[in-house]
């Protein structure tokens, strides 16, 4: 496979791309929060899987037009899954950050970070972050359920072991797919509405 | 005053704490009380641990926040304790989540401002470089720290002006919200970027070379109390896994 296109462009993580990592990730946490926010409320939780992929490929679809280097995307991956972490979320969410971030990037290195569909594809695969913040629901269930009902009480605990039960992870997973590719879609039409419009796609 | 996460200005008073400490505590905070891992083996050392930010305010002279925070945290724990047994149904839910969620984040939320109040850019990246966390993470990290007031501020801001078109929750408009509200804050919050971006690559950012910090950083005698309390909670949480 030879390049015709050769990018005279440094293929190294430069200050600058490390910055604008940053100002991505504050970005997308922001409008994860608002929808993750709400997931105190037992029927939101199973729906931030569908909400959170959703909303967070407006941020994705636009930081990919930035993140033309090997490793940006598994970068902005990590720093999510800690920054999850560290507001609670459990450890899980640091794992799967680090993994989907380095499928994202993966998926978009092979498309030259070019390819219009390998760009919601990565949007897809980037958006499976967000199942690691349901993991403890699925693995040490029982110990989590536990430690819930200590926090919320028991009334809080069943409804929500209703609303996550154990077939449901399979769903959630290729949800959080499905709808990250949606968001991608919708990412993509917003990019071209705004923000090429505003010049900062 | 402006708001932001890292302080840009030393702490005059006070004790200084090493900024690895901190992190140590929020890490450990955000595990055990937060995330509350450990179960019910945890039960006691849960308000101990909830006490180290009460502690840590005083220490730099925040007397009234520490106040504040102490009867915050009294009031829900007792409520919880006192209040969940007896009451049932809609009122037992809203003190549950009331209670139960302050209880939980609030220690959380008040080591982790404390921590961004008293620690500058300089001295987390001081921090980090000590524990050999690489660039590529660190410049992310601290430009996030750096930046997520100012897209609250700007979330803020928009979220006024378009309260005036009428796009609310609730309002005339309301399905317009995403469109309205997402749009101008994620393009004002680039904006701002790209500006800040070109700030700190004239600052040198992007040169190829080691950077050298001014900040004078180490472990005195309270970094040493810090960590047998985290060695000693992290110690408990073990045993009690193993023994169960």
């Amino acid at each position: 496979m030879s390049k015709d296109v050769t990018q005279k462009v440094s293929n190294h993580i430069g200050g600058k791309d490390l910055i604008t990592v940053g100002i991505y990730t504050v970005i997308y946490i922001v409008i994860i929060g608002i929808f993750g926010a709400l997931s105190f409320i037992p029927i939101f939780i199973p729906l931030t899987a569908v909400f959170c992929p959703l909303i967070g490929g407006i941020p994705f679809m636009l930081y990919v037009t930035k993140a033309k280097k090997f490793g940006m995307t598994t970068i902005m991956g990590t720093l999510i899954g800690i920054l999850m972490f560290v507001m609670g979320m459990g450890y899980w969410v640091a794992i799967t950050g680090l993994v989907f971030g380095l499928i994202a990037d993966l998926v978009l290195k092979s498309g030259k970070y070019q390819s219009a569909k390998r760009t919601i594809l990565a949007c897809g695969f980037f958006s499976m972050w967000e199942f690691g913040n349901l993991m403890p629901f699925f693995v040490g269930r029982e110990a989590y359920l536990a430690q819930l009902q200590e926090g919320y009480g028991a009334e809080y605990v069943s409804t929500v072991s209703s609303y996550m039960p154990m077939w449901i992870l399979p769903i959630l997973l290729i949800a959080t797919f499905i709808f990250g590719l949606l968001g991608g879609l919708i990412g993509k039409a917003i990019c071209k509405k705004h923000f090429k419009r505003a010049g900062i796609a | 005053m402006r708001r932001e996460f890292l302080s840009s200005e030393q702490q005059k008073k006070g004790i200084h704490f090493d900024p690895r400490t901190k992190l140590l505590l929020i890490l450990i905070i955000s595990v055990f009380v937060l995330g509350g891992a450990g179960g019910n083996a945890m039960y006691f050392l849960r308000p101990v641990l909830s006490l180290v930010p009460f502690a840590m305010l005083i220490s730099v002279g925040r007397g009234f926040h520490a106040a504040l925070y102490i009867i915050a945290y009294t009031v829900c724990y007792v409520a919880q304790l006192i209040l969940l047994p007896i009451l049932t149904g809609f009122t037992n839910f809203l003190v549950l989540i009331l209670a139960g969620t302050f209880c939980r984040f609030l220690p959380g939320f008040i080591i982790a401002y404390f921590v961004v109040t008293t620690t500058t850019v300089s001295e987390f990246m001081a921090g980090m470089e000590r524990m050999h966390m690489p660039s590529k993470i660190t410049i992310p990290l601290s430009v996030v720290f750096r930046f997520a007031p100012t897209v609250l501020e700007e979330a803020a801001s928009i979220s006024d002006a378009m309260k005036m078109r009428g796009i609310r929750f609730g309002g005339k408009k309301s399905s317009k919200i995403l469109e309205y509200r997402l749009i101008p804050m994620i393009t004002c919050s680039v904006k701002i970027g790209e500006e800040l971006s070109a700030a700190a690559l004239t600052r040198g950012l992007g040169a190829p070379l080691k950077r050298t910090n001014i900040c004078e950083i180490g472990f005195h005698f309270p970094d040493v109390i810090i960590f047998i309390l985290c060695g000693v909670t992290v110690a408990w949480a073990i045993f009690s896994a193993f023994s169960i």
